[in-house]
């Protein structure tokens, strides 16, 4: 078969599971708020909604229909990216306009964090090599770097910082930095850099990505076609990045997820407006239309995701076509 | 012999396991001369494997080589592998100092790196898994007519590869080069194999149980693959088994191995005749595969 | 060398474990009133003999509300664990031993459970219904299944090819048997203990997350780990043992767990 006609099967067969996973997962979410006790309008809006307001919501979320049908509505507003308006958050506003920017942030907030955490953990790979008595003594504290939840991580990084800078620098005559005593959302970047720190800590993901990262290291390099590509005189260098990347690509699929619930976190101890704040913010004073439609980014993301990494795969590993196509 | 291509002399080559030390290569000995094919017969854990992966410094595990010479000569000057190693080997025989251990590779692989190819090279068992599993057979072994003639233009790169597949008997070369190693058989891995170590066009050939896990038939085509190649006697071979009949068939010299041990020397044609007395072991090797003493030429 | 670290930490992680477990079984018959427990003179005190690990703001004792909030997420955890694995060893097992139609649904159900996103659709569940913890650690279990599925799958898959499966299969053995004697029970039991240690840690983990995040789970005055992290919130620059001592325990449990089941399932990996 035709290389490229193998890979854009693949990719058309991997997109129309893609779909079948969006549809049932909406269909997840969409029976979790029909589970909802005693009249579900009433349970999902704050107090003091006025009628008119919950027919509407009950209209447009299919709530007056049987749950198959009214998904089916619901399901057919929400593909042209219609989740409703916001109630509380930003009332009256549609859904989108407020949390399509907010995910945005997120995305680039879950992304670059995850990136650099794939990034470091090559270099840690490289620089830490075979599993030797040194790393024995490490895998203890290892242990305990993945254990520590980002917001634990959070918390003691900026009491960390309070800190210091309460001991240090404000005594030393410096002005106080814009983040302190909690970085706040401004212009500045810094917010940003030290979310991704935590994050980058937090929840186990560095140590984790650097363990796949390292024993896909260590397997290759004890491969018998790498000792068989040492014989011939060719560089190896070519032959391990390449064989590295399905693991690399499969990992920053897997530990999306993960990422991006510990930006929602995050985003929260640093009062960044991402789409995690937004999400917490709106759960909170039960904005409804919000939470779902930011449940269903989430979940589009995920899935696009790991779609995109198959597809990636496919191009880098001829036997996944064969195995697929 | 004053043509020796390969000279190794009292190397031993130890490993720590979790029940002690082992020696695996306890003080082997061997020359080979240039043009000259030379088997190396064993029992797995004889320690054949590992005397020759040592030549190409491939020896993977702690503490690996721990004393001993070896001398390769490419023609115009000789290779003292083990020379200019000695003060971090000492370190590594004295106990678990493992730091040095990766430093101790890279010194090798920076020392071997200008003979791997050129001078010798190596073709392994379980072909499937010498191939780089994501470039196609074709890449590969471009990779391998650069190594030899690294000026040579794309066009012409390709028609040499194209060359080696006929020559290793490839039934449809374009197709094979176009291939992945999973679309082909392992009988067929393994001649791509023989191609891309031969298109490094080595003095040295190293082929370490190149028939194992092929099917008799197979097996048969390889050896007799092997016997074609190297009838113009441009290139010395190392060739390792635990298969009597294919050492007698292919190889000048035999060399029997057990225990980490050279039991005995003797030229293919003697063991053949049964001229001259045999080690113990090496007369039931002779009389389990039909071949006993006195028989004649029964490969 | 390697052997014997294996072995100090598969000690150390196991007493930690064996210490919240006990703790988490004998929190309930100790008798404690946060209410009666408030002393507002002796506040945010650093640890003593009377107050081991310090009071809070309230002067409510530390030490006694951590052993306390054990509670908290001992049962639910235990639930979750039991839950999670149950089911994942047997959609594993089914997608791994059997072929055809039956085992595509499952892989199918399995993926569609593993693309939600496992925060953010708790806290959606939180929304819409009563956020008890007892629903949070149900929640959490069943979006753990693929995961234990998967582990589970692999090496059913790996053990399927086994000669001496395969010899039980041509003895006449039942699937069935083969299936949960020879394979779960005999072979994937510290790879059960490893996967029921992961979400019992994750359960741990989303209650004191969700109570940082967003007041769920167990409400004040009543204890739990994740609401006395939660009060660093006001407490920044004030006072860090109400809040320090529960994040070191959060950390210090989540990681013995993890290490435990680790250690466990390596160690039978290298036995065999």
């Amino acid at each position: 078969m035709n290389r490229v006609t193998g890979l854009l099967l693949v990719a058309l067969r991997r997109a129309a599971a893609g779909l079948l996973l969006l549809v049932g997962a909406s269909f997840i979410i969409y029976v979790t708020i029909r589970s909802a006790p005693g009249d579900a309008v009433d349970a999902i809006t704050p107090m003091g909604t006025p009628d008119d307001l919950k027919q509407k919501l009950a209209a447009e979320f299919g709530l007056d229909r049987d749950p198959l049908s009214g998904y089916v509505t619901w399901l057919g507003r929400s593909a042209t990216g219609d989740f409703g308006e916001s109630l509380v958050v930003a009332a009256g506003e549609p859904v989108m306009a407020v949390a399509g920017p907010a995910f945005v942030k997120t995305l680039a907030l879950a992304g670059v964090s995850l990136l650099a955490a794939g990034l470091l953990a090559l270099l840690g790979a490289m620089l830490l090599g075979d599993p030797s008595a040194r790393q024995q003594w490490l895998t203890g504290p290892l242990y305990f770097g993945t254990a520590a939840p980002s917001y634990v991580v959070a918390v003691l990084f900026t009491q960390g910082m309070n800190w210091f800078v309460h001991a240090f620098v404000e005594q030393g005559g410096y002005e106080t930095p814009v983040w302190y005593p909690i970085p706040i959302a401004s212009d500045s970047a810094m917010p940003y850099v030290f979310a991704g720190l935590v994050l980058l800590a937090g929840d186990g993901l560095y140590m984790d990505y650097l363990n796949t990262v390292r024993a896909e290291l260590n397997a290759l390099r004890n491969a018998q076609f790498i000792a068989a590509v040492r014989a011939k005189g060719a560089g190896v260098v070519r032959h391990i990045a390449r064989n590295l990347v399905v693991p690399f690509v499969s990992a920053f699929a897997s530990r999306l997820p993960i990422v991006l619930g510990g930006a929602v976190i995050v985003e929260y101890v640093f009062t960044l407006e991402g789409a995690g704040y937004l999400l917490l913010e709106a759960a909170r004073e039960r904005d409804f239309p919000v939470v779902v439609g930011l449940s269903v980014l989430f979940t589009v993301t995920i899935i696009a995701v790991g779609l995109l990494a198959d597809v990636v795969r496919a191009i880098v590993d001829p036997r996944e076509v064969a195995r697929g196509g | 012999m004053s043509a020796n291509l390969l000279e190794i002399r009292d190397l031993v080559i130890e490993f720590d396991t979790p029940t002690g030390r082992r020696r695996v290569v306890d003080g082997v000995t061997l020359e080979l001369a240039e043009g000259e094919v030379l088997g190396i017969l064993g029992e797995s854990g004889s320690g054949k494997t590992m005397t020759t992966l040592s030549v190409l410094g491939l020896v993977a595990g702690r503490p690996g080589i721990v004393g001993g010479e070896i001398r390769l000569h490419d023609g115009t000057s000789t290779h003292a592998l083990l020379e200019a190693l000695p003060t971090v080997l000492r370190r590594r025989d004295d106990g678990p100092v493992r730091k040095d251990d990766r430093r101790w590779q890279r010194l090798v692989h920076r020392r071997m790196r200008p003979l791997w190819g050129r001078v010798a090279t190596a073709v392994f068992q379980n072909p499937r898994q010498s191939l780089d599993p994501l470039m196609s057979i074709g890449e590969q072994l471009t990779e391998s007519v650069r190594v030899a003639e690294p000026t040579l233009a794309k066009t012409e790169v390709r028609r040499r590869a194209l060359e080696w597949l006929e020559r290793v008997h490839m039934n449809d070369p374009a197709r094979v080069f176009a291939s992945y190693p999973h679309e082909l058989s392992g009988g067929m891995c393994q001649r791509a194999m023989i191609a891309i170590a031969l298109a490094c066009q080595p003095r040295l050939l190293i082929a370490d149980e190149p028939t194992t896990g092929l099917d008799s038939t197979v097996r048969a085509e390889i050896v007799a693959l092997f016997r074609e190649l190297m009838a113009d006697r441009r290139r010395s071979m190392l060739y390792i088994s635990h298969d009597i009949r294919e050492v007698l068939h292919l190889a000048d010299r035999v060399i029997v191995m057990r225990h980490g041990r050279v039991l005995e020397t003797a030229s293919s044609a003697a063991l053949r005749d049964g001229i001259g007395t045999r080690a113990e072991y090496t007369a039931s090797l002779l009389a389990a595969s039909g071949l006993a003493v006195g028989q004649g030429d029964a490969a | 060398m390697g052997a014997s670290t294996g072995r100090l930490g598969l000690w150390v992680s196991g007493c930690i474990v064996a210490l919240v477990i006990l703790a988490g079984l004998a929190a309930p018959m100790i008798p404690y009133d946060p209410v009666a427990d408030v002393n507002l003179d002796g506040a945010l005190a650093p640890p003593s003999g009377d107050h081991l690990f310090g009071t809070d703001a309230q002067g409510r004792d530390v030490a006694m509300r951590l052993l306390k909030g054990t509670e908290a997420f001992f049962l639910p955890g235990l639930m979750a664990a039991a839950l999670a694995t149950l089911f994942g060893a047997v959609a594993g097992a089914v997608a791994g031993y059997f072929q055809g139609p039956i085992r595509s649904a499952v892989l199918g159900v399995l993926q569609l459970l593993d693309t939600l996103p496992r925060l953010v659709f708790i806290i959606l569940v939180c929304t819409i219904l009563n956020p008890s913890i007892l629903l949070i650690a149900f929640v959490a279990a069943i979006l753990f299944i693929p995961a234990n599925a998967t582990v589970i799958r692999r090496k059913v898959e790996a053990l399927a090819s086994e000669d001496y499966i395969l010899a039980h299969v041509a003895h006449g053995f039942r699937p069935a048997r083969i299936l949960v004697y020879h394979i779960l029970w005999l072979q994937c039991r510290p790879l059960l203990i490893r996967q029921a240690m992961y979400v019992f840690g994750y359960v741990l983990f989303v209650e004191t997350a969700l109570a940082y995040l967003g007041d769920y789970g167990v409400q004040e005055p009543a204890p739990s780990w994740g609401n006395m992290v939660a009060q660093a919130k006001e407490l920044f620059g004030i006072g860090a043992w109400p809040w320090l001592f529960p994040a070191v325990a959060i950390v210090i449990t989540i990681a013995s767990f993890l290490a435990f089941g680790n250690l466990v399932a390596r160690r039978a990996e290298e036995t065999r």
